[in-house]
């Protein structure tokens, strides 16, 4: 019965995360770059292309870690001191979408600008 | 596109397949996990569920303490306690829970995580394994979570046996403080569907409490079937 269970479901559901993993990897994705310093987001906005999805590598020049947190994006995501994290956004209509460090929210503040293509550039 | 139609091909078949060989005897409704976990984070959490037929009145509480151990996997530990046949309410079964977190939020189409379980009943040696799918996947500002569940049971008072859960949730971002879902539930020849609401409140830094409340009626038997379930749930 495990047998046969295993050859219904799992082996079709691990097939499923596989080649969901496995069929992006050719794909190229943008990059854009922010830097943590003194519990400061640098740039504080940074400009996206609508409609494609990008890479945001973030480098945290601080000894303690900062959480990114940003309801509007949907993302969370921790980037210890002293080291890099990335977080991939879109893709997303036009708009501001505002993101903050959760450790330090009064200072640790941005926001994502997402623009029609053509108009984005990497900073 | 091919790949896409595929991939959600595929996702019909096997939620087709679990709700066919749904069986049993147990609940059902419970939280929907979501296939992320985040470093440094601890939680604790309480869980209420009660479920009304024609026949009984089931009860049941869980309090728990969860610590992610890695940026990629968090261990939780649950304490049961249930409203027996004798209206008694005790303690009933103890739980360690581990979620691991596969892939990157947004990295791919979807997100994956895996879910692993093992109870043991209080005083009785009787077990439970489930292990299964956490899977997410982005919609503009509504998101559908699926678990696709086998759970294996065994013990002195228990027939062994192979069950099969499933539960999604489609739930629209509105505001950090409110987002109302709906929650669908099928396994143990039940299957349930109703609406839910959730919601973050942030007080400093990583501390924020959770809260989940949702009534779900059963839609296949001809009597009564309403579960109702409440989750709070403190992270720090």
């Amino acid at each position: 019965m495990l047998r046969s269970s295993l050859r219904k479901y799992w082996y079709p559901s691990l097939w499923l995360v596989m080649s969901t993993l496995i069929s992006p990897l050719a794909k190229a994705v943008p990059e854009f770059y922010l830097e943590l310093r003194d519990h400061l987001f640098y740039p504080s906005e940074i400009t996206i292309p609508a409609n494609k999805k990008v890479k945001l590598i973030i480098h945290n020049f601080d000894t303690t870690p900062e959480e990114f947190d940003s309801f509007e994006l949907n993302r969370e995501k921790v980037i210890f001191g002293n080291s890099k994290a990335y977080i991939f956004v879109g893709p997303l209509p036009p708009g501001t979408y505002h993101f903050f460090g959760e450790y330090n929210p009064n200072t640790a503040r941005g926001a994502v600008i997402v623009v029609p293509q053509g108009d984005a550039h990497a900073d | 596109m091919t790949f896409r139609r595929n991939l959600w091909l595929w996702l019909l078949v096997i939620i087709a397949g679990w709700q066919q060989h749904a069986r049993a005897d147990g609940v059902v409704v419970d939280r929907v996990y979501h296939p992320y976990v985040l470093p440094n984070e601890r939680e604790v959490e309480w869980r209420f569920l009660s479920r009304q037929t024609d026949e009984k009145n089931t009860l049941s509480q869980r309090i728990a303490f969860g610590h992610a151990i890695s940026e990629y996997i968090t261990v939780e530990a649950y304490i049961v306690g249930e409203r027996d046949q004798s209206d008694d309410f005790g303690l009933q079964s103890y739980e360690i829970e581990s979620r691991i977190m596969l892939t990157d939020q947004g990295q791919y189409d979807a997100d994956w995580g895996i879910l692993v379980e093992l109870e043991r009943q209080h005083e009785r040696d009787n077990w439970e394994f489930t292990s299964g799918l956490l899977f997410e996947k982005e919609f503009g500002r509504t998101s559908l979570t699926i678990n696709a569940l086998l759970v294996y049971e065994w013990g002195v008072d228990l027939e062994s046996e192979l069950e099969n859960e499933f539960r999604l949730q489609y739930r629209y971002r509105f505001i950090p403080e409110i987002q109302p879902a709906i929650e669908l539930y099928t396994g143990e020849d039940f299957v349930g569907m109703g609406p839910a609401f959730m919601g973050i409140h942030r007080y400093e830094k990583q501390k924020q409490l959770k809260w989940e409340l949702a009534f779900i009626a059963g839609l296949n038997g001809k009597g009564k079937d309403h579960s109702l379930r409440f989750a709070l749930e403190y992270e720090f």
